[in-house]
């Protein structure tokens, strides 16, 4: 009990203020979001991670890794149990409270934010440090930088990313989805908006009129709203020109991120 | 002159939502035009209709339970169909008319459970019984709902929730025709409750005296006003407002001969909803906003105004 209350001193003394991480190499790390568990294991640091969230579904090895829930916000036990000393989270509003609750009990945290492409470069250099994998993890933090910096080629498609449809909610140009199209050379026809995602009215689809749906899919089955009445005023629609995009290659930025790239553009010129 | 001004603001609406929206078509090309003809056009209409069908129920429900706070969706609908909306999308159910199916059958259930609920213990739906039956069973379908958001694995649930908060921006044809063959019906069956309605807000002894069906009237109306929501609630999810608002509007304008007020219901609520859902569509664009937002934006000031004028007079 004694040795317990001290280590939980000790471990309290090195926590250090999110994002500006020290101290000693983490060994026993829970990711709780996707992305961190994929740059983890890209910096060969994966054999350290000992709790992920059900959505961490790559590399394949990370799925013999135990789950701790879906991280929504993060069952706190759940994560204690699997005894990190280190939990990355992902940086929003319930993550700061539950990181605050683990840093009480004696775990360090970080909270990374990763929103967009330019977010994976400093992410993957902080988790490299943090696991004392600099070096590997500051050439895929050069190659991530440099994908975020490269200027996108000139467009030879329009694209509306839509993430629901009822009531229409399309991706705008605050999200990571949006990077990428413009990358894959496809313009996003919701350019103009800057929050990541926004909901419109139909017709405003159907006079903007994108070359591409495009729908984040687990299967290769035909979105629901394809066969609505109403949808039929998109030509797109009409003409069944969806793209759907694998969830776990399009849904988060990372280090397959140009993987993500090259497949929209060969999925473009099809 | 009451009846002209209601009519032309009705038909301003209708023609406002029709020829305004966010996507820009030449006045020539109106007629023309796919984006008017098949998307503004029945989105228009399936607005009218269904906050005409909101404003009668309304009107008739508070005349029925004789609760002025009384709304359509008051009586456990919008959780039954908000639970049958996400069932549909937590059971993977596919296709086009899925999920207004779902909700419709899960507001129907709601609707049975609280009737069923009503008719405890002999009592011929005592209002009383009624207004906490809807409201227990509504928190216990939200419950479940709400339940199966937070266990289930697919993140689209939670998506489940903005359509249950209710918009027109699946209108199509076949909703406005689907609405057009039913809603005449319960309608119909409200607007022949007229004169016994009036006499039931006098209460239920001295409108048996008069010669009322007390409970028969009850029955039917309760069932008429519960089906007309479900439908409505099926096509656009939960517009709130419309049927607790424009009731009172009504009333304070038309009196309580329900002859008069139940049609100055309907048009009302159809033109507010209209006139809701074209603001909704353009004040942001190319966003959108949640048209329940504007109905409350819109009808609390006038209720406000109208029901100083009605208690100072």
């Amino acid at each position: 009990m004694r040795a317990f209350l001290l280590s939980v001193l000790i471990l309290a003394g090195c926590s250090s203020p999110a994002g500006r991480p020290h101290g000693p190499t983490a060994r026993r790390i829970v990711s709780l979001l996707p992305s961190f568990t994929e740059i983890l294991f890209d910096i060969g640091a994966g054999d350290r991670v000992v709790g992920r969230t059900t959505w961490c579904d790559y590399p394949p090895a990370a799925l013999a890794v135990p789950s701790v829930g879906d991280g929504i916000p993060p069952n706190i036990e759940a994560v204690a149990a699997r005894q990190p000393d280190l939990v990355v989270l992902y940086k929003s509003g319930p993550n700061v409270t539950a990181a605050k609750q683990l840093e009480r009990i004696g775990i360090r945290t970080v909270l990374l934010d990763l929103n967009r492409l330019e977010d994976l470069g400093p992410a993957a250099r902080t988790l490299g440090r943090l696991t004392g994998r600099e070096k590997i993890a500051d050439s895929l933090a050069g190659a991530m930088d440099s994908l975020a910096a490269r200027p996108p080629p000139p467009a030879t498609a329009s694209i509306t990313f839509v993430v629901w449809d009822n009531p229409p909610i399309v991706i705008g140009r605050g999200s990571y989805l949006h990077q990428i199209a413009a990358l894959a050379g496809a313009r996003n026809v919701f350019a103009d908006l800057a929050a990541p995602s926004a909901q419109v009215s139909l017709e405003t689809i159907a006079a903007r009129n994108p070359d591409w749906i495009a729908v984040l899919a687990d299967s290769s089955v035909m979105p629901g709203f394809a066969k609505r009445p109403e949808w039929q005023a998109v030509r797109a629609v009409r003409d069944r020109h969806f793209l759907l995009l694998p969830g776990s290659l399009f849904g988060r930025p990372g280090p397959r991120t140009a993987q993500a790239v090259a497949e929209l553009q060969r999925l473009l010129r099809k | 002159m009451k009846w002209a001004l209601l009519v032309t603001v009705a038909v301003l609406a209708l023609v406002a939502s029709v020829a305004v929206g966010p996507a820009a078509v030449p006045l020539g090309e109106l007629l023309r035009s796919d984006i008017v003809w098949n998307l503004r056009a029945p989105r228009a209409l399936l607005a009218f209709l269904v906050g005409g069908s909101l404003g009668i129920a309304g009107a008739a429900l508070q005349a029925l339970v004789r609760n002025p706070l009384a709304d359509p969706f008051l009586l456990g609908l919008s959780g039954g169909a908000g639970l049958g909306a996400v069932l549909a999308i937590a059971l993977h159910l596919s296709g086009p008319w899925a999920l207004p199916l779902a909700a419709f059958a899960g507001a129907l259930a709601a609707l049975a459970l609280v009737y069923r609920l009503g008719l405890i213990g002999g009592a011929a739906l005592d209002p009383r019984i009624l207004l906490l039956g809807g409201v227990a069973i509504g928190a216990f379908a939200a419950a479940i709902t709400t339940a199966i958001v937070s266990l289930a694995d697919a993140s689209e649930l939670r998506n489940a929730f903005l359509w249950l908060w209710g918009g027109l921006s699946s209108a199509s044809w076949d909703a406005v025709l689907v609405i057009v063959l039913y809603a005449p019906i319960p309608i119909a069956v409200l607007l022949a409750a007229s004169r016994p309605l009036d006499l039931l807000a006098l209460g239920e002894e001295p409108a048996r005296y008069l010669g009322a069906d007390v409970d028969a009237v009850k029955r039917r109306v309760y069932l008429a006003a519960s089906l007309l929501t479900a439908a409505a609630v099926a096509v656009s999810g939960v517009i709130g407002f419309v049927g607790l608002v424009v009731p009172h509007l009504a009333r304070l304008t038309w009196g309580h001969r329900h002859r008069a007020l139940l049609p100055a219901a309907f048009v009302g609520g159809g033109a507010l909803l209209a006139i809701a859902d074209t603001l909704a569509r353009t004040v942001v664009a190319p966003r959108e906003l949640p048209v329940g937002v504007v109905t409350a934006l819109i009808g609390v000031p006038v209720f406000t105004l109208l029901l100083r004028r009605w208690t100072i007079a």
